[in-house]
């Protein structure tokens, strides 16, 4: 087992939290340690700009007393002064009203398979070893802007991370003016442990490497245009530094001239990097404290065909080293690849032990943990989906924008291109995406292949047909 | 409220000799300029759902960051114990950011506010303590609150109520010996009510923040939530979206001014105009929208969920106003950029928590009434719409296009209102929306509900504006 965050001491400390709350008169408890280190190097303009160092931890505490329940934290992590805390915590949950349907997870359910916290490979030592010099380096490895400290990288970094200068071609600094260009680089450790009185032990450790930039150009009326890429992986051979800053760039500069476009129905198509904004409702709505608020646009969806036949969402929380995994929720009850969706129907609600109690259901779990849209309509790339639909308009981002989950109705700013004959014509300007979810995804045409893996859901890009656009 | 330097003192286990041996230890390798800032923060928390209090919570958060600036770079690093060693630990990370001396900028003396802010100043009087007060003392609100709505229309299916309360202990100690201290209560109370008539499901929610203790928790109170949160539940049920395009917008005073918020507001923080990112990057002293325009931030009104005593940075809280007769005059500032532009800080450096360096970040952002009456703003228009409830916007600041979702509103016809409008956006551009400002009606109103701004950390803000009347804005429709 490679090294992590948490100290035996920090461990023995949650246990001791656990054993003195239940002699404190707990019935049940339930303790979640976590710890987590944060290195940021950020870059303005070719230099860099600050520097962070984090280091966190917290204790959380469910305490179950007398058919009562409380929830509370601290990151004071001393043993007299959380013992005080877990007595006024008691105190506390003795004075809220009894809820019957509150209690921990059968113990069949919980993870028995998370022991070292490593068991899906996203640990990465390399962070154990990463100097300021090197996390600078990185930070620096794409940006244009060039001083002389940054150019003076050495030639070992280069061959270990692959970095090469941007390419010089290009001429950022004549019209459209490159103006401000922010980067930032990080990495961080999580390590996480929750215990509770049944005996669970569920540990969770990952790393993440993050390298993203920021873009602003001037075009010659003196309009800026702003824009963004990055990338993320559990491990830091994955990261991809290179081209990071460049992109940021191209999409600024793709952005100029903007032009109306009439209102009207259009063929929709999503990037897979923004395509999750209509994954996410539908995600929410199948919730389980939506559907009991009785505020969700699915509410008795289960086992109905309410999306198009052939259409399959996934959740696969289990895949070895694959950013968002996780082997366990947060009551420690095990994950399990499942559809959430199959050739349209629904086949699963997420409803942890108190929402499945309160709505006489069987429980699943608290929530989806890494879901995969499967591909549908035949297409693998983004070229093939535009040279299938031909016309429409590719929405590369959203601007503000909201939806209601009672209804399903929603309404977007988006950014993004006309697209005629499977290209790109122009940038839009000003324009809305107006409908309701169950039509949108009713009017699915394809979903490619394409899914950024350091997304934390698996979206490719996606087109519709006959979407409301506003302008 | 604002105790005595002991009490802060004591909290942190630290005293003025060992702050100064921190200070030394953060600018060892050649900062200008560092800071201390200690936090002590409780939070509390009560929800009431399915007609019972269910559910509560309390949470300590406590820690000190270092900062140290080094030009206008920042190191940055901060330790969850005041023990001498991890304190120690942290003013080196954050030291690590320079690598050799540097000046200290200091900022100018040109004072972008109207007159000299109060540094004694006590914004958030606290009548009767959260702390020390037994929770339980909470839940007849919370219970009357939910009779109360429940009695007010048979089509409420579900009640949901959330009260949270923070009080946060802030210390703060720079390397010009200034040695700050402050308590700041934060009281919310959110209402969300779903209803239901035949097949047709609608939801609604309000919210009360203020900074004071838990006196805001009065009969008064739980009445005008219950109202508020069913009035116009009827126009919900009727409203439709209306046909989109692009029409004349008058928005309704009070929470309207999350337009400001977003569209203008983030584009005057200073580091955005600081790093040429800003639309208004070069508009300071120029005319961006109509005479007689005052747009503020103001962080100086009693017990609003966005005024400080001192900010973040230990400067004293302030009115600032960033436009005047129309004219761009100031930015909000930090220490930072402040320096930059050689003015004073105007005390908007915030941060989230001792976890986080303070930014350029707004408080309580509005627009001064003009001399129109609401009514006849609405009358001049043949063809538009009204917004009146807002759920969130977003903006981007090079380019100034901004979106906002509007939950409810009514067209306009023929100068008055007609069918109720809902779940859509509006959509524009900022300095071309301020420019086209027809008319500003005589009925400021700051929103009184819990706003919240995440522009990269969370500060609690507020925002306000009387009736305005837009010329020319894209709303999004079928």
């Amino acid at each position: 087992m490679e090294k992590a965050l948490l100290t035996p001491q920090e461990i023995a400390l949650a246990r001791h939290c656990l054993e003195y709350a239940r002699s404190q008169g707990a019935d049940a408890v339930r303790i979640t340690l976590t710890k987590s280190l944060l290195n940021l190097v950020g870059v303005l303009n070719g230099e860099v700009d600050k520097t962070s160092h984090a280091l966190d931890r917290s204790l959380q505490l469910q305490l179950f007393a007398k058919g009562r329940f409380g929830s509370f934290s601290s990151n004071r992590l001393d043993k007299e002064g959380l013992e005080a805390f877990i007595r006024e915590a008691l105190d506390t949950v003795g004075m809220l009203e009894a809820d019957s349907f509150r209690s921990l997870p059968a113990p069949e359910r919980l993870a028995k398979d998370a022991v070292t916290g490593q068991e899906l490979g996203l640990y990465d030592p390399a962070c154990e070893t990463l100097t300021a010099e090197a996390r600078r380096e990185m930070a620096l490895a794409s940006c244009y802007y060039h001083s002389e400290k940054s150019s003076s990288r050495s030639e070992a970094t280069q061959g270990v991370w692959g970095i090469r200068p941007p390419v010089s071609e290009t001429n950022v600094f004549s019209l459209p003016r490159l103006i401000a260009e922010e980067g930032e680089y990080s990495d961080s450790v999580f390590d996480s442990l929750t215990l509770d009185s049944q005996g669970l032990e569920a540990r969770h450790t990952e790393t993440s490497f993050e390298i993203g930039y920021e873009s602003t150009v001037e075009d010659a009326d003196g309009r800026h245009y702003s824009s963004y890429w990055w990338d993320a992986a559990p491990r830091l051979e994955d990261l991809q530094l290179k081209g990071c800053a460049q992109k940021a760039y191209e999409r600024a500069r793709d952005q100029r001239n903007p032009q109306s476009v009439p209102s009207g129905k259009y063929t929709l198509i999503l990037d897979s990097e923004c395509a999750s904004k209509v994954v996410t409702p539908v995600l929410s709505a199948l919730g389980g404290y939506s559907l009991q608020q009785k505020n969700s646009f699915l509410t008795g969806s289960l086992g109905k065909q309410l999306f198009p036949q052939g259409l399959t969402i996934l959740d696969v929380p289990r895949t070895k080293g694959d950013t968002g995994c996780r082997l366990f929720d947060s009551e420690g009850v095990a994950t399990r690849e499942m559809p959430v969706i199959e050739n349209g129907v629904v086949k699963t609600y997420f409803l942890n032990t108190y929402i499945s109690r309160k709505m006489e259901m069987e429980p699943t779990i608290e929530d989806a943990t890494r879901v995969k849209v499967m591909p549908f309509g035949g297409c693998r790339t983004q070229e093939e989906v535009l040279q299938k639909v031909k016309d429409g308009i590719l929405v590369t981002g959203f601007n503000g924008g909201n939806s209601n989950p009672a209804t399903g109705n929603f309404s977007y700013g988006i950014e993004g291109f006309v697209i005629k004959d499977g290209k790109r014509l122009h940038p839009v300007r000003e324009m809305l995406i107006t409908g309701n979810f169950l039509t949108l995804w009713n009017h699915l045409e394809v979903a490619a292949d394409d899914a950024r893996p350091c997304l934390s859901k698996l979206v490719p890009t996606l087109a519709f047909s006959d979407v409301d656009f506003s302008a | 409220m604002i105790g005595e330097k002991n009490y802060y003192l004591n909290i942190f286990q630290v005293d003025v000799p060992a702050l100064d041996k921190l200070i030394g230890e953060a600018l060892s390798t050649g900062g200008g300029y560092a800071d201390l800032y200690f936090e002590n923060t409780t939070y509390g928390s009560l929800l009431l759902r399915d007609g019972a209090v269910t559910s509560g919570g309390n949470h300590i958060d406590f820690g000190v960051g270092v900062r140290v600036l080094s030009g206008e770079k920042t190191g940055y690093a901060y330790s969850e114990s005041t023990s001498w060693e991890d304190m120690l630990s942290s003013a080196r990370a954050a030291a690590q950011i320079a690598c050799g001396p540097t000046d200290v900028s200091p900022y100018g003396t040109r004072n972008p506010s109207r007159g000299e802010p109060n540094p004694h100043a006590d914004r958030y009087p606290i009548l009767q303590p959260w702390r020390g007060t037994p929770m339980s003392t909470f839940l007849p609100f919370l219970q009357k609150l939910e009779a109360d709505v429940r009695s007010r229309d048979s089509r409420i299916v579900k009640v949901m109520v959330n009260l949270a309360f923070q009080v946060s202990d802030i210390l703060m100690y720079n390397s010009q010996k200034e040695l700050k201290w402050d308590t700041r209560p934060m009281g919310s109370v959110s209402l969300s009510v779903v209803f239901r008539q035949g097949e047709v499901t609608e939801n609604k929610s309000t919210s009360r923040s203020f900074r004071c203790g838990a006196e805001m928790l009065s009969e008064k109170l739980a009445k005008e939530m219950a109202e508020d949160v069913v009035k116009g539940i009827d126009d919900r049920f009727a409203a439709k979206r209306p046909k989109g395009g692009r029409m004349p917008v008058v928005m309704g005073a009070g929470a309207s001014g999350i337009l400001l918020h977003e569209a203008m507001g983030h584009a005057f923080e200073a580091d955005f105009n600081r790093k040429g990112t800003s639309i208004f990057a070069d508009k300071m002293g120029k005319q961006i929208c109509p005479k007689g325009i005052q747009i503020i931030d103001d962080g100086t009104l009693e017990g609003n969920r966005g005024s400080l005593n001192f900010d973040d940075e230990g400067i004293p809280g302030q009115k600032t106003y960033m436009v005047e007769d129309g004219v761009l005059t100031s930015y909000l500032h930090d220490r930072i950029s402040a320096a930059h532009y050689g003015v004073k800080p105007t005390g908007n450096g915030r941060r989230e928590s001792f976890r986080y360096a303070p930014l350029p970040r707004m408080r309580s952002t509005y627009m001064e009434s003009g001399g129109a009456k609401a009514q006849d703003l609405i009358s001049e228009v043949s063809k538009g719409i009204f917004v009146d409830e807002f759920s969130n916007g977003q903006v981007q600041i090079g380019e100034g296009d901004f979106t906002f979702y509007v939950k409810s509103g009514y067209l306009i016809e023929n100068g008055r209102l007609t069918q109720p409008v809902k779940d859509i956006n509006i959509i524009g551009n900022g300095p071309e929306a301020l420019s086209d400002i027809r008319g500003v009606a005589d009925d400021l109103s700051i929103d009184p509900g819990a706003w919240t701004c995440g522009k990269e950390q969370s500060v609690p803000v507020s925002c306000g504006i009387p009736t305005v009347l837009i010329g020319q804005l894209t709303v999004g429709g079928e």
